[in-house]
């Protein structure tokens, strides 16, 4: 019977699937130009991904309404889930749409990972606002589609080391990362640095999705460390940070760019007070370049940009820029090579990239939450003076 | 490790291990009367925390509750939570299990079904209430309120505790005591005889469902109250709180409770002794123990027998 009852089943379901098939490889080019994002657009860190996207759609929007270009702009979405085995498919995706001629993203250094090698394959540009995983530009990667808008782990780990040491003046520092590549590369870089200006550290890692941060907590407290820096995303550090105020830490706290959004603060209340937040880009919303680009995002999608938001929009305005040039028949190689050499004066900052497409310039900024808000403090080094 | 570091651990150890209890029971009960292992129980498990979610957003508790409040917001959301829990897994049984049962389907398609209805149910839920993270309102303000050997207890671990060791008594009076628990430990005997003894099965069958899914959902509740609502909630802690029922003899309700406990003790005591990439590995560490040299489990027996 049940023999019987599978294939009756299986017979629908395989002319199912070659049906689908069947129409889902001819979607070819139509005239229009398209800009690919990649990055988190469902899954555990999407608010992270949202921002992104909204800056790249924000900036397409307004190229196509200006009306000085004789061709279609066309957003064309990537889902990776902020997940490295996900993220083959939505960077095959991309590539297979033979309309996209760039790509803002991957959003993620484990995603950037395992698809760059996709793209460098097919000549398709990625220009990344956010994966600042220092070995993604490694020359033996050979990453050749990959460039980096943004100051990689190095410059915001070296960062938190330089401030818990002059500024805070830390005698020892619990490390934690959260195993992914972007945790663990943050925590080696800001490891060195600690122990460089001679301040005792305890490193640990404590997976993503742990069940229970309470022991880990009380082992922070025990550990008597009068700093604490995460490496991490905010999914986690939210429930960690409370944890941490009822083991009754009192230290001081900081994370990375993975942990700057206001998610943390609305998932974290209370206990995200005084948290710092390093991240490579500026605060949009108060740098005065761009008042109005913050102003035009709040009428758009009704909500303030959050982290990269800016720096998305940067990029997707510098590769439009880029695409005028050449106009709508530009091919994907020349416009990676002409990327690659190109200096863009962007709101945030400029873009310019060096050897093996790694970003030039160094700055990283510093946040700290504030009365349930996550304030701008500055250039992190400027601080630590 | 000091010895007050030791009784710090272990206190965070049994309050994480009576949560686990609490979930390994679900899976024990409906072992115990269909020998089925209901992988979508940590689904029904997430159900409820957001549950508990959706009934915190209708009544919002604001900031500061009084001391009342605080106690009648909480067991607005732990209703909130039994109830979900209850209906999803009520709607398991009726939708995915019974079918196969009316046809004498093998153990393995009730296996698969199980996975199959984990995968839907949860990205279901991603998809009704989105795959951000929420945070579950204050109910009340946290803080210390005593300490056992030196190590402090507050309120949130307090109410988990206390949460978690008056639904287990309950059940094992229900088990023991009521008409209901006499259907309950009929049909895990010998369902057939105990058809034949005019023990309504299917009846007995749905009933154990909702019971083992009140459980899993105020545990949701209570988990939530620690992190946060995610449609992915449930996986990790559903998957341990499996191991922790083997762990006790699966079928075995006393002895889910001590494999939770077991388990929640191991996984925690991990952590300043190995450091926290080892908690899982530990955690299964003991399964493969316990299976290696008492395969039927600590306490080894079903519910037809224990009691």
């Amino acid at each position: 019977m049940l023999n019987k009852t599978i294939v009756k089943l299986a017979i629908p379901l395989a002319v199912g699937a070659l049906a689908l098939t069947g129409c889902g490889s001819d979607s070819g080019s139509d005239g229009a130009v398209k800009i690919a994002f990649q990055g988190p657009l469902s899954g555990d860190n999407v608010a992270l991904g949202e921002n992104m996207q909204n800056g790249v759609k924000l900036a397409i929007q307004q190229a196509n309404a200006k009306g000085d270009l004789d061709f279609e702009l066309e957003y064309v979405a990537g889902d990776d889930q902020g997940l490295p085995d996900k993220a083959t498919a939505a960077a095959q995706k991309i590539i297979d749409d033979e309309g996209v001629v760039a790509v803002v993203g991957p959003a993620f250094s484990g995603p950037t990972n395992t698809s760059s090698p996709l793209y460098a394959e097919s000549g398709l540009v990625t220009v990344s606002p956010s994966a600042t995983n220092p070995l993604l530009t490694d020359k033996e990667n050979g990453f050749t589609s990959f460039l980096r808008g943004v100051p990689n782990d190095n410059m915001q780990g070296a960062g938190m080391a330089t401030y818990y040491a002059k500024k805070l003046q830390a005698k020892k520092v619990y490390l934690i990362d959260d195993k992914t590549d972007y945790g663990v590369g943050l925590a080696t870089v800001a490891e060195k640095g600690l122990k460089d200006a001679g301040i005792e550290v305890v490193k640990k890692s404590v997976p993503q999705k742990t069940p229970d941060y309470s022991a880990t907590a009380k082992d922070v407290v025990n550990s008597k460390a009068d700093a604490l820096i995460y490496a991490g995303y905010y999914q986690d550090l939210a429930p960690f940070a409370k944890k941490l105020k009822d083991a009754g830490y009192k230290g001081a706290g900081i994370s990375g760019d993975g942990s700057n959004d206001a998610k943390f603060v609305e998932l974290a209340g209370d206990a995200s007070e005084n948290w710092f937040l390093t991240c490579p880009c500026t605060d949009a919303t108060v740098e005065a370049g761009t008042k109005k680009f913050a102003e035009d995002y709040q009428k758009e999608f009704g909500r303030a940009p959050g982290t990269y938001s800016a720096e998305a929009y940067d990029i997707t305005n510098m590769i439009i820029e880029e695409v005028k040039k050449s106009g709508a028949d530009v091919e994907r190689e020349a416009l990676r090579d002409a990327l690659a050499k190109a200096s863009y004066k962007g709101l945030t900052k400029t873009f310019e990239f060096g050897e093996n497409g790694e970003f030039k310039g160094t700055d990283v900024y510093l946040y700290q939450v504030k009365g349930g808000k996550i304030g701008y403090q500055g250039n992190i080094n400027e601080l630590a003076g | 490790m000091s010895l007050q570091e030791f009784w710090d651990y272990l206190v965070l150890g049994v309050m994480l291990g009576s949560l686990y209890a609490v979930i390994a029971i679900g899976y024990t009960l409906v072992y115990g009367v269909l020998q089925l292992i209901n992988f979508a129980h940590s689904e029904v498990f997430m159900l409820g925390a957001y549950g508990s979610l959706i009934v915190l957003q209708l009544v919002n508790p604001g900031d500061n509750p009084t001391a009342l409040a605080s106690i009648g917001f909480v067991a607005l959301a732990m209703a909130g939570s039994a109830l979900f829990g209850g209906v999803t897994a009520y709607g398991l049984e009726k939708v995915a299990y019974r079918p196969l049962r009316r046809r004498g389907a093998p153990r393995l398609i009730f296996l698969i079904t199980a996975i199959g209805a984990s995968f839907f149910l949860y990205n279901l839920a991603g998809k009704l209430f989105g795959r951000d993270p929420l945070p579950l309102p204050e109910m009340y303000q946290n803080r210390e309120i005593f300490s056992i050997f030196g190590a402090g207890v507050n309120i949130t671990q307090m109410l988990q505790f206390a949460t978690a060791v008056v639904m287990m008594i309950a059940l094992d009076l229900l088990v023991n005591r009521t008409k209901l628990g006499k259907g309950i430990r009929a049909v895990a005997q010998d369902a057939e005889v105990a058809g034949l003894m005019g023990v309504n099965i299917d009846k007995v069958i749905s009933r154990t469902f909702i019971v083992g899914g009140v459980l899993g959902g105020v545990a949701g509740f209570l988990f939530a109250n620690l992190n946060q609502v995610s449609y992915t909630m449930g996986f990790i802690p559903g998957i341990t709180a499996f191991a922790a029922a083997v762990v006790g003899g699966i079928g075995n309700i006393r002895g889910a409770m001590f494999g939770g406990i077991l388990i929640g003790i191991v996984e925690t005591m991990t952590v300043p002794l190995l450091g926290d990439e080892w908690r899982a590995v530990s955690a299964m560490v003991v399964l493969i123990l316990v299976l290696m040299f008492r395969p039927m489990g600590i306490l080894g027996e079903r519910v037809g027998r224990a009691a």
